[in-house]
């Protein structure tokens, strides 16, 4: 039921006018992929400089919640471009995208990634006085960024394989593979 | 051996062939080549912005150089190595491709530029060197960099 309402969406959402234009052009498609891309470095490059210093692998001369707090701003700044260009390249292939294992695979690491953010943001504002000092952060703090690099990593892996065709519906795959992907039986083929 | 004749044979040998053969593997040396790509871009982003005054205005930018440049060096030669298996999968179409070269021009100037320019410089102690020569420093940093990546990008669209 509720892949056949996103499939339904997504085909009203692939048949408006902005959303044909955006796929059938060239360099706008291009361009706000090219700008997907960058601004995850600007956004990644400082999260990832952000959880090495948590690590205590990098910066550790530092106090942590000042590399934390001062890089907050640029990486927000990544972060919005990198969500409205995301949300961009959905609305132009909306149909393939919604019936994407890669693309289920990526929202629900991006929802884990952001409550793992929420947690840590928590965890590190409550102990800041006892550790924040210390080249090497308590166990918890460094399983937390630990836990962010890899579910990063996972998630450009997810958004990388989109691209490739492996599971696409209408395939010869595995039930598992079509409930996961969400393939509806009537447009698979 | 000239390029093209290098090319070829990168293509034909076993790197080449395993790159082609194996998508899964493939699309993990590209996950590990954004990422490394995201490392550089933070490590340049953070020395850049603090050599602008406008993230980590309290932390001597010494300091946050120093501490950046490791991961640099960690993050470029992730990049190299993923670089090269990716290339290795597609070599003749990378030998045609205008983007590929032009990305591995800024590369190069890229590198030259860090290891030549940038941190020697920044090495000295920062409040013996003009502002106006660490911003420009920053600004021709930034958009080195700026240019491999958007040529990067570009190489899969053309």
């Amino acid at each position: 039921m509720l892949n056949e309402v996103l499939l339904t969406f997504a085909q009203w959402l692939g048949a408006q006018q902005w959303s044909i234009g955006l796929h059938e052009s060239f360099y706008m498609y291009n361009w706000i992929e090219t700008t997907h891309v960058l601004t995850l470095t600007v956004f990644l490059g400082m999260l990832f400089v952000i959880d090495l210093r948590m690590l205590g692998l990098a910066l550790t001369n530092v106090p942590a919640s000042k590399i934390a707090e001062r890089l907050d701003v640029p990486m927000m700044i990544g972060f919005t471009v990198m969500i409205i260009t995301g949300f961009l390249l959905f609305y132009a292939i909306p149909v393939r995208t919604t019936q994407s294992v890669w693309f289920r695979l990526k929202v629900i690491l991006l929802i884990v990634a952001g409550i793992n953010a929420w947690i840590f943001r928590n965890r590190m504002k409550a102990a800041k006085p006892t550790w924040d000092n210390d080249p090497r952060p308590p166990k918890n703090v460094r399983i937390g960024a630990g836990l962010s690099l890899s579910l990063w990593i996972a998630i450009i892996f997810a958004g990388r394989a989109i691209a490739y065709d492996w599971f696409d519906c209408g395939q010869d795959h595995t039930d598992f593979i079509n409930w996961a992907a969400g393939c509806v039986v009537d447009t698979a083929g | 051996m000239d390029v093209m004749s290098f090319f070829t044979w990168l293509e034909g040998s076993a790197l080449g062939q395993m790159a082609k053969s194996y998508g899964g593997v493939y699309a993990m040396a590209q996950t590990v080549h954004l990422a490394s790509m995201a490392l550089l871009g933070g490590t340049v982003l953070v020395t850049d912005l603090r050599l602008l005054n406008v993230a980590l205005t309290d932390v001597p930018s010494n300091v946050v150089a120093d501490g950046a440049h490791k991961w640099f060096k960690v993050a470029l030669t992730i990049i190299l190595i993923s670089g090269i298996f990716m290339v290795a999968g597609v070599a003749m179409k990378a030998y045609y491709n205008a983007f590929y070269w032009a990305k591995m021009a800024a590369l190069a100037t890229g590198i030259v530029f860090v290891f030549a320019v940038k941190r020697p410089l920044l090495k000295k102690d920062h409040s013996q060197i003009p502002g106006w020569v660490l911003k420009m420093t920053a600004v021709a940093s930034l958009t080195v960099w700026f240019s491999v990546a958007a040529c990067g990008r570009w190489i899969g669209f053309s």
